[in-house]
C-alpha cells in the first residue's frame, strides 16, 4: 500500500467514524424511547354505589399522562356494566368504526354511534352497522374492600 | 457500477464536483498551522446539527423553555447532544482565536486576500452572536440575568441606546418577547448569515488559493485530498474526540428557573466574555461606554483595517516586528483581562448539595399539608416530584396559601399557612425541582420542621434564618441535649435575661426532644 493510498484510509475512515457517531447520538435523541408516557395504571372509576345493575353507568375520566415536558390531562369514556353481583365489565366509548363517541339507548338497551349508525350490544358486540369489532374492553377490577372500582388505563 | 457513475457524473457533474472540491493544488510547504479553517468547519458542522436536533425538544417560551431544556437532558443522549452544542461553542471560540492568529501572523490578509480577512472578521462577529442568543435560551438564572447584562451594556450606546436595547429586548421588559427574538435570532437569522458567509469565505479562499507558508518551499504544489486532508482530519479527530468526552456526562447543570425577583442572583457571563465584563471594571460611572463599545470598538476597527495597515508583500513575521508587536500586546491583554476576570468572577452562591432545614421542614409539611391529595401520579395535579417550575416563586406562594387560585372550585378551602411555612415550602419545592428527595431520619425531619416554623425567624443554621438570635450551626459543640431542651421550653428558667419565647405550650414533647438532640448533634 503507497503512502497516498494510506492517507486516503485514513481520511476516509476517520471521517466516516466521525459521522457514524454524530449520527448514532443524534438518531438516538431524536428517537429518544418516551419514558412512562405509555404506562397504564389504575384508576378509580367511582363506587359500586353509583352502579345500577345491566345498566351502563358512563364515567369520563381524567388521565395524566407525561407529555414531553407537560403534563397532558387526556378524557376518556367509559361505560361500567355492572351484574348485580361481583363482576363489572368496563367498555371504552369510543366506537371502533371511526372513533365516535357512543351512547347508551335505554329503550333500545344499546349502545349506539351517531356517526354511521353502528349497535352494540350491552356487551359491546357489534349488533348492525359498520364496526368492525365489539367495543374495546377496559380491565376493571373491584377493590379489594369491595367498594371502588378501579380501571387500567 | 462504473455505468451508474458515468450516468451521474453526466446529470449532475458529481465527479468533476469532487474534482474541484477536494483536488484543489495547495503549495508546497502547506503544514499543520493551515489546518485550522477545516478543524472550525467540522466545529461549526457539529454546532449546526446539533443545535437543529435540539430544537425537536425545546420551546422558546418562558413557560416552557427551562422544563424543555430539562427534559432534553433526562437522557443519555440528550445529555450528550447538549453538551457537544454546549461546549463546542466553547471550542469554536478558541478555534477561531487560533485560525485568526494564524492568519495574521503568516499574513495571510494581505492583497489579494483582503476581502477573505473581512469576511472572516463577520463571520467572528456571527460568531459571538451566537453564543451572546444561545446563552439565554435554557432559560435558567444564569442565561436570564447574564441577558439583563447584556441588554443594559447596549444601552450604553452612544445616542442610540434605548433604541438598540428596545430592539434586543422585543418587549418593555426582558421576558417572552426577548425569548422568542432571541431564539429565532439564533435558530433561523445567524444560521442563514453563517451558512452563506462560510461559503463566501470559502470561494474567496479558493479564488485566491491559499496563502501558503511565508516563504515559498521548493517541490511541486500536492491536491489537497489526501494530502493535506490527511493533516486536517487528524487535527479535526484529535479535538472531536475531545469536545465528545467533555460532551459525554452532559453540560454543566441548569441553575435555577430564571427569576426576575431575585435579587441576590450575581450574573457571569461565559468564559469568553469575562475580558470584556472585566474591562468594564477599570472604566466607571460615565466612562463606561469606553470600556463597553470604545475599547472594543478600536479593536474592531483595528483587525478590520489590519491589511491595510500592514501593507507590502512582505509576510514573515519577523520581517513585520510592528504589527506583530501589536498583536501580541493585544493577546496578552486579552488573555490576563479573561485570567483577571475569572478569578475575579462572581461565585455563584454555590447551591451546596446538602439540604437545609428549611427545605427539609417544607418536606415535612408539605406531606402533612395535604399537597399529595392533590399532586400525585394519578390525581389532578402533577407530583410534586420533578414538578414543571417555569413559574416563580411569587406564584407557589400565592398557590400554597390559595390554591384554589388556579382551579376555582375543585379544591377544599386551603390550610391557613404563616409565613414561614410557606417559605418552607416554596424553598421545599424548589429544592425538588433540581433534586430528589434524600430522605433523612424522622427525628431530623421533625427537628427540621420545628426549625423551620418557629426557630429561623430569629436563628441561622447554615446560613439560612434571621440574625437576631444567635447562630446555631455549631451550638452542638457548647451544649448538650438535655440543656438545649431546657433552654427551649423554658429559657427564662434557664438565663433569666433571655429573650427567648418559651417553646414548652408550643411544642409537643417529642419536637422538643427531637429539636434539642438535633441541636446537640450540630458541632
Amino acid at each position: 500500500m503507497n503512502r497516498r493510498r494510506a492517507l486516503t484510509v485514513f481520511v476516509n475512515s476517520a471521517v466516516a467514524l466521525i459521522g457514524g457517531g454524530l449520527t448514532a447520538v443524534l438518531g438516538a435523541f431524536a428517537l429518544r424511547t418516551p419514558r412512562g408516557e405509555n404506562a397504564v395504571r389504575w384508576i378509580r372509576a367511582g363506587t359500586v354505589a353509583d352502579l345500577t345493575p345491566h345498566v351502563p353507568v358512563p364515567r369520563v375520566l381524567a388521565i395524566s399522562r407525561p407529555d414531553g415536558w407537560y403534563r397532558q390531562r387526556a378524557r376518556e369514556t367509559i361505560f361500567l356494566v355492572w351484574d348485580g353481583d361481583k363482576t363489572v365489565h368496563a367498555l371504552s366509548a369510543t366506537c371502533t368504526h371511526l372513533g365516535c363517541r357512543v351512547r347508551w339507548d335505554a329503550e333500545s338497551t344499546t349502545f349506539r354511534c351517531p356517526c354511521h349508525g353502528g349497535v352494540y350490544g350491552l356487551d359491546g358486540a357489534v349488533i348492525e352497522g359498520p364496526p368492525p369489532r365489539p367495543l374495546d374492553r377496559v380491565d376493571v377490577r373491584i377493590d379489594p374492600a369491595g367498594t371502588d372500582v378501579m380501571v387500567r388505563l | 457500477m462504473n455505468g451508474a457513475f458515468d450516468w451521474l457524473q453526466s446529470r449532475t457533474g458529481v465527479r468533476s464536483a469532487k474534482h474541484v472540491l477536494l483536488d484543489e493544488p495547495l503549495p508546497a510547504g502547506t503544514g499543520w498551522f493551515f489546518t485550522l479553517g477545516s478543524v472550525l468547519l467540522a466545529l461549526l458542522g457539529i454546532q449546526l446539527l446539533t443545535g437543529a436536533f435540539l430544537t425537536l425538544y425545546y420551546a422558546p417560551t418562558p413557560d416552557h423553555a427551562y422544563d424543555s431544556v430539562r427534559f432534553i437532558v433526562s437522557t443519555k443522549p440528550g445529555r450528550i447532544v447538549r453538551g457537544l452544542h454546549y461546549y463546542g461553542s466553547s471550542f469554536l471560540i478558541v478555534a477561531l482565536a487560533l485560525h485568526m492568529l494564524r492568519v495574521i501572523a503568516f499574513g495571510s490578509y494581505k492583497a489579494p486576500r483582503e476581502a477573505t480577512w473581512l469576511s472572516g472578521l463577520v463571520l467572528l462577529a456571527l460568531i459571538l452572536s451566537f453564543s451572546l442568543t444561545g446563552y439565554l435560551l435554557p432559560w435558567d438564572q444564569r442565561a436570564y440575568w447574564a441577558t439583563v447584562v447584556t441588554i443594559n451594556i447596549a444601552k450604553l450606546t452612544p445616542l442610540a441606546g434605548e433604541l438598540v436595547a428596545g430592539l434586543l429586548r422585543g418587549g418593555a421588559s426582558i421576558g417572552a418577547l426577548t425569548l422568542t427574538r432571541w431564539y429565532a435570532v439564533h435558530v433561523i437569522f445567524l444560521p442563514a448569515a453563517l451558512v452563506g458567509l462560510v461559503v463566501l469565505h470559502l470561494v474567496l479562499m479558493r479564488r485566491h488559493g491559499i496563502s501558503g507558508p511565508v516563504r515559498p518551499h521548493d517541490g511541486t504544489p500536492m491536491p489537497f485530498y489526501p494530502w493535506q486532508a490527511a493533516r486536517d482530519t487528524a487535527v479535526v479527530s484529535v479535538v472531536v474526540v475531545g469536545l465528545a468526552a467533555l460532551a459525554w456526562s452532559g453540560a454543566p447543570p441548569l441553575d435555577g428557573p430564571a427569576d426576575p425577583t431575585d435579587a441576590t442572583y450575581i450574573p457571569r457571563p461565559e468564559w469568553y466574555f469575562l475580558g470584556l465584563f472585566q474591562l468594564l471594571k477599570y472604566f466607571p460611572g460615565q466612562l463606561e461606554v469606553v470600556g463597553a463599545m470604545v475599547v472594543p470598538g478600536l479593536a474592531a476597527a483595528f483587525l478590520a483595517l489590519l491589511p491595510w495597515i500592514d501593507r507590502g508583500p512582505e509576510r514573515d513575521p519577523r520581517r513585520r516586528p510592528a504589527v506583530i508587536l501589536v498583536v501580541m500586546l493585544g493577546v496578552v491583554a486579552v488573555s490576563s483581562l479573561t485570567i483577571l476576570g475569572w478569578r475575579d468572577r462572581p461565585r455563584a452562591a454555590v447551591a451546596s448539595d446538602a439540604w437545609t432545614l428549611r427545605e427539609i421542614g417544607g418536606r415535612v409539611l408539605a406531606n402533612a399539608g395535604g399537597c399529595a391529595k392533590c399532586h400525585a401520579p394519578d390525581s389532578t395535579a402533577d407530583p410534586l416530584e420533578g414538578m414543571a417550575l417555569a413559574r416563580g416563586p411569587e406564584w407557589i406562594r400565592g398557590h400554597i396559601e390559595d390554591p384554589e387560585m388556579i382551579a376555582p372550585g375543585v379544591r377544599e378551602p386551603p390550610v391557613e399557612r404563616g409565613e414561614r411555612e410557606v417559605a418552607a415550602l416554596v424553598a421545599y419545592v424548589y429544592r425538588l425541582a433540581r433534586q430528589p428527595y434524600p430522605g433523612f431520619p424522622a427525628r431530623t425531619e421533625t427537628a427540621a420542621a420545628v426549625f423551620a416554623h418557629r426557630c429561623i425567624g430569629c436563628h441561622v443554621v447554615d446560613g439560612d434564618g434571621g440574625t437576631e438570635g444567635p447562630d446555631l450551626s455549631h451550638v452542638g459543640s457548647k451544649h448538650d441535649a438535655g440543656f438545649l431542651r431546657r433552654l427551649i421550653a423554658d429559657p427564662e428558667a434557664v438565663n433569666p435575661n433571655a429573650e427567648m419565647p418559651s417553646f414548652e405550650r408550643r411544642l409537643s414533647s417529642d419536637q422538643l426532644d427531637a429539636i434539642a438532640a438535633y441541636l446537640a448533634s450540630r458541632k
